[in-house]
């Protein structure tokens, strides 16, 4: 499943359609520690959090994920969205919570990252 | 991070990639601001006012391995998210200083971890360096430990023998302890 199938899923708009859209989702994971993330993500990771500043780009661009989701209809900053554009970083926004969004990416078969 | 005391010992190795000689690293609990410090100051390489400017960027970075580098940029986030601050200073042939002030009692604040055994795998893998740790619990009096210090003690012995390692564990365990600073 790619990006842009995953965000219809999730009924997200993906905030910066710039971006690639057409990049492999392999992995689902969820946490807002960013050191956390940093051990536990891997290249293709849909990653869901709160956080919204530029730190989690680069943990994104870092790892080389697919995406970052923000749940609850959270707002990213226009310098922090033009960074994740500059990196490739889909940035995807849903009203729903993480809990449901998790649940949504599981019940599609996606897996934990895979270090 | 998930403890502070993860930040001091990922942001202790950029004042040894600055070739630094001398790192204190300076804690300071203060129950009537509601505020704990945290304060780095090495006599590294300093840096340019240029780059200054930017490190608090995670897309700044003196690494050519990759472009990301995120031990300041999170240092200083998570400070602000307790609602506290950040602020850094550097001179290039000088040295830099850094201190994040975390508000005591917020609930997003990481407590501080364990500062003893990070004050040891600092000294493990870097036994010529000289370590300067002071934590300051509102008027007491503060703990200090100096590997100089205790160097000149040992003479010859040097300072990451194990039965030296194990006492300095336990040395600033019981010096921290003795303040109680409930972070």
């Amino acid at each position: 499943m790619n990006v842009a199938e995953l965000a219809k899923i999730l009924d997200a708009k993906v905030l910066n359609p710039e971006a690639d859209t057409a990049k492999e989702v392999k992995s689902g994971y969820v946490c807002d520690l960013l050191s956390w993330v940093m051990a536990k993500g891997a290249p293709g990771t849909a990653w869901i959090t709160v956080m919204n500043h530029m730190n989690v780009i680069a943990v994104a661009t870092l790892l080389d994920m697919a995406c970052v989701i923000l749940p609850e209809n959270i707002d990213i900053g226009e310098e922090t969205l033009s960074r994740a554009t500059e990196e490739d970083i889909p940035v995807l926004c849903s009203g729903k919570t993480s809990y449901e969004l998790a649940g949504l990416l599981f019940a599609q078969g996606i897996p934990n990252p895979v270090k | 991070m998930r403890e502070l005391s993860l930040h001091v010992l990922d942001l202790a190795q950029n004042s040894l990639t600055a070739n630094a000689s001398r790192l204190d690293i300076l804690i300071a609990v203060d129950h009537k601001a509601d505020t704990l410090s945290i304060t780095l100051r090495d006599d590294g390489k300093g840096m340019a006012p240029e780059f200054l400017k930017n490190v608090t960027s995670p897309f700044t970075t003196t690494r050519t391995t990759r472009k990301v580098g995120l031990g300041i940029p999170m240092f200083k986030v998570n400070a602000e998210l307790t609602g506290g601050s950040f602020d850094i200073e550097s001179k290039v042939g000088v040295g830099t200083r850094m201190t994040a002030v975390f508000i005591l009692s917020s609930i997003d604040r990481p407590p501080l971890g364990d500062m003893p055994a990070t004050m040891v795998s600092l000294i493990v893998s870097n036994p010529k360096f000289h370590f300067h740790l002071e934590y300051t619990v509102d008027d007491q009096e503060p703990f200090a430990f100096d590997t100089e210090e205790i160097q000149a003690v040992l003479g010859p012995v040097p300072l990451d023998a194990p039965e030296v390692v194990s006492w300095i564990e336990g040395y600033i365990r019981e010096g921290m302890d003795a303040l109680h600073g409930g972070a």
